[in-house]
């Protein structure tokens, strides 16, 4: 009925690599791979995205394309579950990386400092479900395994813990709900720390610019990608065998983002069919437009649509102008 | 309340009659308090011209108007229960059929002069017939031939065929390293994804489950490169996007009626109204890496039809 | 007229002019050209009976005046076309800015954000449409209950449940209007649907669609018949609806000097005109209360429809939710024979099922006689509880809509009541049977036992008083009524329940002598 040009547009002017040729990426990234000259991100013309103080960065204006991606007229700059694609990468003065990214997302590592507080934590939190050296346990109950934990990165560890997930109320649950986290922003990030520490991996925990989003490209996105199961308005509902889609109307940018970026539960994995520039303009459209509903109409509803308004026509609708010619008329 | 006497016959009741009284016991405080709701109402509606001449918040004037309204719906009912004669009152019911010998007159009319004479030329009458008959059959081309092409076999075909590579809705093809286990993407044959037909009719749903091919039917061995699995969008049941992948389960659900396909087995329907399984794209990769179809849907995709094989 | 002198004084003045004065001179003026003083007392003096369920089908009446009033406000507005067009980037809704969208999708969130009142406009609109067929439904369960169908007004249901189908038909074009993704997809169901027709379906689609769905005209055609042709018919309809009405008179029901010869209630003038009046405003108020207080399809927060995109919890509005809800209640049988198909999970539950219901509405009237044999006049009307069958008919009718129009938001109970969507649709299932068979006894029994009860339902007892006479024994003796029951204890007057129709009297003279007169108990 309508095609989607202004995408197409947008993601053009967005990513601004439709028009760099196949052979000019390959030269680009080849050397940047290799290790481009430090670039303070000062330097970087942006004023949005800056490494954390005290580190060094590393930039190049596009995304570090691996070779082996790049075809005769690819635009599969899409994935961002590691450096490789990152236009921009810190390291500290040991030279460690700690955080990569771009404009639109920048993914942080915990700093190792944490890892001894993080173990502490851990073995009291987490080891009795996911072993003491986080690689898991075998199912003991009909409900599930316990997953190993190493190797899956910082931004899932967060994204489990901040959300209140985890620890689990009851493992034996379909689905973990979430609730009150347990443990605050803080410890959740020592415990990644520690994990990480085990088994270096990406994604780090994102940080979404969110100031730059293109609300109507996140709105598009959301509804291609997201409403079937969070429904267009966000409020989450009952999926198949006692799953169900959370509300959205509570996550964070960065939960948005972590959620995306590994895919947690059953939700599937948007590592690779969203670039960082779609995954913060939809964070944005999440966390701004459906969190904060423009109800110019009045009483929202919960955004339940004509479920509720059904109901509202029905009981109130009906029933009032029912009871005034129960007041007009006579009763025997 | 209002049985209290029997019924008045309208048209020849007097005005002192105790049908003809108000029901109100005081009529004057009855008078105040329905003044009272005009005045709201006055008072309501001349907020709402202030409200809409200052281009005062939408819920504001809607519901100083609804206010108004209901103030002045009040009292003139509070006037009319009230104030007015409270009856009852009674009309004859006048018997509505005819007399019988007006009913013979009718037939006598209606057959004599009309279906008679008609009846005694049978050969023009069944001319007149004929000829209004083929008049209203004609007469609805225009009104239905007219509205549309006819379907011929576009209901059974797709824009996929042999050879064709898949893009996402940005029009970026899909590598076969893109998407991780768990992921998904809707696709379209290059080129068509912001067509009409590519949207509502060519949409798949490319789904990556695995990393090593696998089999989701017998005689699809080498459908699934690399794990990569390609349904059609298009429910069986009523055609709506089957968007909702559920990556543990492994099942695709039907937003609109919750049928429920398993991924891994050619996409049967396990639960719900769904009749028939999402119909598979076989994949295959080329030199690059990138995905095609390596042939088109071998089905119809969509909800059923009569003429669907 | 005989002028005597020219008046001078105010009151010379008034005296000349009549006792009815400027009104009874312009009567004068009007009635020498238009002779409507006879027929004008006629209908001024025409009685409506007060029942309060009788005021049931006016909320539709003043429902469907706020339709069209509001109706033509949005059509000053509404461009119907699928043609494309950029958002403006000062839009006030920031997550559309920009946006490729059809013009109509514009036009609606324009007229919702640029337009003083647009949106209070298109919102009781919405709300007037929901609550105009929530008073059919309620209206035609009273004219069902209480047997107002039955002779000599059968045509008069007819025309009643045309108005339901084509209020119904015309809720569901409105809805599909705005192009935006709730509404799309309703039209994608629509064209689902029409595929699933037998024979034709495949055509129907083509003719409806001018092409293949979704193609570029559908929201034109929609467009016309939503604002010209079924309003047409609906306002046409509801003419011949009212004209029956006052033709035959109201029915009443049974009570004190009601008989089947006469209706008792209210004049036109004044009682029931400013009644009625006040009722409009009233209808007017809640409409736009609702339109000012209640989001109804914020259809910025959906965005353009695009074939591809899907939300989850999709639903229609509330009167096509039985459709929606066995839709997903029905299994899927799809029957596949000599190359042809017949999709029968599609075709049962959103064809020939709403045909069944419709025509059995329909046929109601006739059924009924069949089973009763009563062929006589009925201006009285039942108390549900005298005609158990029909009545345990209707609430077992009513139950099995209930119960898929509760199917219709399985997903939302599942959410709400974190059960399993699975065991709910199954649950579903189960009780479409269940509670329409069990409804039918229940409803029966209960009928036969309020029967019992009658006229001194709910009544104060009279108190005994207990006397001891002198040989010392006891009698116990009801004491007097109390003064304001006094006049309820009188004898019921007799009513028959219906009358002889003169033109058949010949015949009916049997069943006279046979039945006797029925007495009311009232």
């Amino acid at each position: 009925m309508v095609t989607m040009q202004k995408t197409l547009k947008t993601y053009a002017t967005r990513v601004g690599l439709g028009l760099v040729g196949a052979a000019a990426l390959t030269t680009m990234a080849t050397p940047f791979l290799a290790g481009a000259a430090p670039v303070h991100a000062a330097e970087l013309g942006s004023s949005h995205v800056s490494c954390p103080a005290g580190t060094t960065a590393k930039y190049d204006p596009e995304y570090g394309v691996p070779a082996s991606l790049i075809g005769e007229d690819s635009k599969t700059k899409t994935k961002n579950a590691g450096t490789a694609y990152s236009s921009i990468q810190c390291y500290d003065a040991s030279g460690q990386l700690v955080a990569y990214g771009n404009d639109a997302i920048l993914y942080k590592f915990p700093a190792s400092s944490l890892a001894p507080l993080g173990e502490k934590l851990y073995q009291q939190n987490c080891a009795s479900c996911h072993g003491t050296k986080a690689d898991g346990v075998l199912p003991t109950y009909s409900a599930g395994a316990y997953p190993a934990l190493r190797g899956l990165g910082p931004a899932t560890i967060n994204f489990w813990i901040t959300t209140g997930r985890m620890p689990a109320a009851d493992p034996k649950e379909v689905q973990a709900a979430r609730k009150q986290p347990r443990l605050n922003p803080f410890q959740a990030n020592a415990i990644a720390a520690y994990v990480n520490s085990l088994e270096p991996a990406t994604p780090g925990i994102p940080s979404v610019n969110v100031k730059d989003a293109n609300l109507t490209a996140g709105q598009t996105l959301y509804a291609l990608n997201c409403a079937a199961c969070h429904t267009i308005t966000g409020g989450g509902d009952a999926l198949a065998q006692g799953t169900y889609a959370p509300s959205l109307h509570v996550a964070t940018p960065t939960q948005v983002a972590e959620a995306l970026r590994i895919g947690p539960g059953n939700m599937p994995v948007f590592s690779g069919n969203l670039t960082d520039d779609e995954v913060r303009d939809i964070t944005a459209y999440v966390t701004e437009s459906l969190a904060k509903p423009t109800d110019i109409g009045g009483v929202g509803m919960g955004g339940l649509g004509p479920v509720a308004e059904g109901f509202i026509a029905l009981a109130l609708g009906i029933g009032i102008l029912m009871l005034v010619s129960f007041w007009v008329g006579e009763r025997q | 309340m209002t049985d209290q006497h029997e019924p008045a016959d309208i048209t020849t009741v007097t005005a002192d009659a105790p049908q003809m009284q108000p029901l109100a016991k005081d009529p004057d405080a009855m008078a105040n308090k329905i003044g009272l709701l005009f005045i709201l109402g006055l008072i309501c509606f001349l907020g709402f011209g202030v409200a809409y001449w200052q281009d005062a918040a939408f819920w504001l004037y809607g519901t100083l108007i609804g206010a108004g309204l209901v103030a002045l719906g009040s009292g003139f009912i509070a006037w009319g229960k009230y104030l007015l004669p409270k009856g009852p009152f009674v009309e004859e019911r006048h018997v509505l059929a005819s007399s019988t010998e007006e009913r013979t007159a009718f037939s006598a009319a209606l057959m004599e002069r009309g279906v008679a004479p008609i009846k005694r030329r049978k050969a023009l009458g069944a001319l007149l017939g004929g000829s209004l008959g083929v008049f209203s059959i004609v007469a609805l081309f225009p009104l239905v031939r007219s509205l549309g092409p006819l379907p011929g076999d576009s209901l059974a075909t797709t824009n996929w065929k042999k050879g064709t590579r898949l893009v996402d809705i940005n029009g970026n093809f899909i590598h076969i390293d893109q998407i991780d286990v768990g992921g998904f993407a809707t696709v379209f044959p290059e080129g068509l994804q912001l067509t009409d037909d590519g949207q509502a009719i060519d949409q798949t749903f490319l789904i990556r489950v695995d990393t090593e091919p696998f089999t989701t039917a017998k005689g699809r061995e080498d459908w699934t490169p690399s794990g990569y699995v390609a349904y059609s969008k298009l429910c069986t049941h009523l055609g709506c996007p089957v968007g909702l992948y559920e990556q543990q389960l492994e099942v695709l659900v039907c937003p609109c009626h919750q049928s429920m396909f398993k991924v891994r087995e050619a996409a049967i329907p396990t639960f719900g109204p769904a009749p028939r399984p999402l119909p598979q794209l076989p994949l295959a990769v080329d030199s690059d890496g990138y995905l095609f179809a390596a042939a088109g849907y071998n089905e119809p995709v969509g909800p059923g039809y009569w003429e669907r094989p | 007229m005989t002028a005597t002198a020219t008046p001078r004084t105010k009151r010379q003045k008034k005296e000349a002019a009549g006792p009815y004065g400027n009104v009874g001179k312009t009567v004068d003026v009007l009635d020498e050209r238009l002779g409507f003083a006879k027929g004008g007392r006629v209908f001024m003096d025409k009685i409506f009976p007060d029942h309060w369920s009788f005021m049931l089908g006016e909320i539709a009446l003043y429902s469907f005046v706020v339709l069209l009033v509001t109706g033509v406000f949005l059509t000053l507005y509404f461009v119907p076309s699928q043609r494309l067009m950029t958002v403006p980037m000062d839009f006030p809704y920031k997550p559309l800015r920009g946006d490729t969208v059809s013009e109509a999708f514009y036009s609606t969130i324009n007229m919702s954000f640029n337009v003083r009142c647009g949106l209070l406009m298109r919102q009781m609109h919405h709300w007037a449409c929901d609550i105009f067929v929530a008073s059919i439904v309620v209206h035609m369960a009273r004219v069902f209950f209480t047997g107002a169908f039955r002779k000599p007004r059968e045509a008069n249901w007819l025309v009643g449940v045309t108005l339901l189908i084509l209020a119904i038909t015309n809720g569901f074009l409105g809805y599909s209007l705005p192009d935006d993704l709730v509404s799309g997809t309703g039209i994608r169901i629509a064209d689902s649907i029409m595929l699933s027709i037998p024979v034709i379906g495949s055509y129907v689609s083509f003719f409806v669609f001018g092409g293949t769905f979704p193609g570029d005209i559908v929201i034109e055609r929609f467009f016309i018949i939503h604002v010209l042709l079924v309003p047409g018919a609906i306002m046409g309809l509801v003419g011949a609806h009212l004209g029956l009405l006052v033709r035959q008179k109201h029915t009443q029901f049974p009570g004190k000097g009601r008989t089947e010869r006469n209706v008792v209630g209210s004049p036109m003038f004044p009682v029931f005109i400013f009644k009625t009046q006040g009722f409009l405003f009233m209808v007017l108020g809640a409409c736009a209360l609702l339109g000012a207080l209640a989001q109804i399809n914020p259809v910025w927060q959906f965005g353009q429809y695009y074939a591809a995109n899907i939300s989850y919890a999709v639903q229609p509005d509330w009167y096509m939710g039985f459709l929606d809800g066995l839709l997903r209640v029905m299994p899927a049988w799809e029957f596949n024979n000599f190359g042809y198909t017949i999709p029968l999970e599609v075709t049962f539950p959103a064809v020939i099922f709403p045909g069944i219901v419709f025509n059995i509405a329909m046929a109601w009237p006739w059924i009924e006689q069949q089973f009763t044999k009563d062929k006589q006049m009925h201006h009285l009307l039942d108390r549900p509880r005298d005609v158990p069958h029909r009545t345990a008919f209707g609430v077992a009718f009513f139950a099995l809509l209930a119960i898929l129009f509760i199917a219709s938001s399985t997903d939302v109970l599942a959410n709400f009541f974190h059960v399993s969507l699975n065991f709910v649709l199954i649950l579903m299932r189960v009780l479409c049977f269940v509670v329409p068979v069990i409804a039918y006894p229940v409803t029966y029994f209960i009928c036969i036992e309020l029967q019992g009860g009658g006229s001194l339902m709910g009544k104060r007892k009279r108190a005994n008083v207990v006397v001891r006479t002198e040989e010392g024994e006891y009698i116990a003796n009801p004491s007097d009524p109390r003064p304001g029951d006094a006049h309820e204890e009188l004898d019921a007057t007799p009513v028959p329940t219906f009358i002889i129709d003169e033109a058949v009297v010949v015949e009916a003279e049997e069943v006279v002598s046979e039945g006797g007169v029925k007495v009311a108990a009232r």
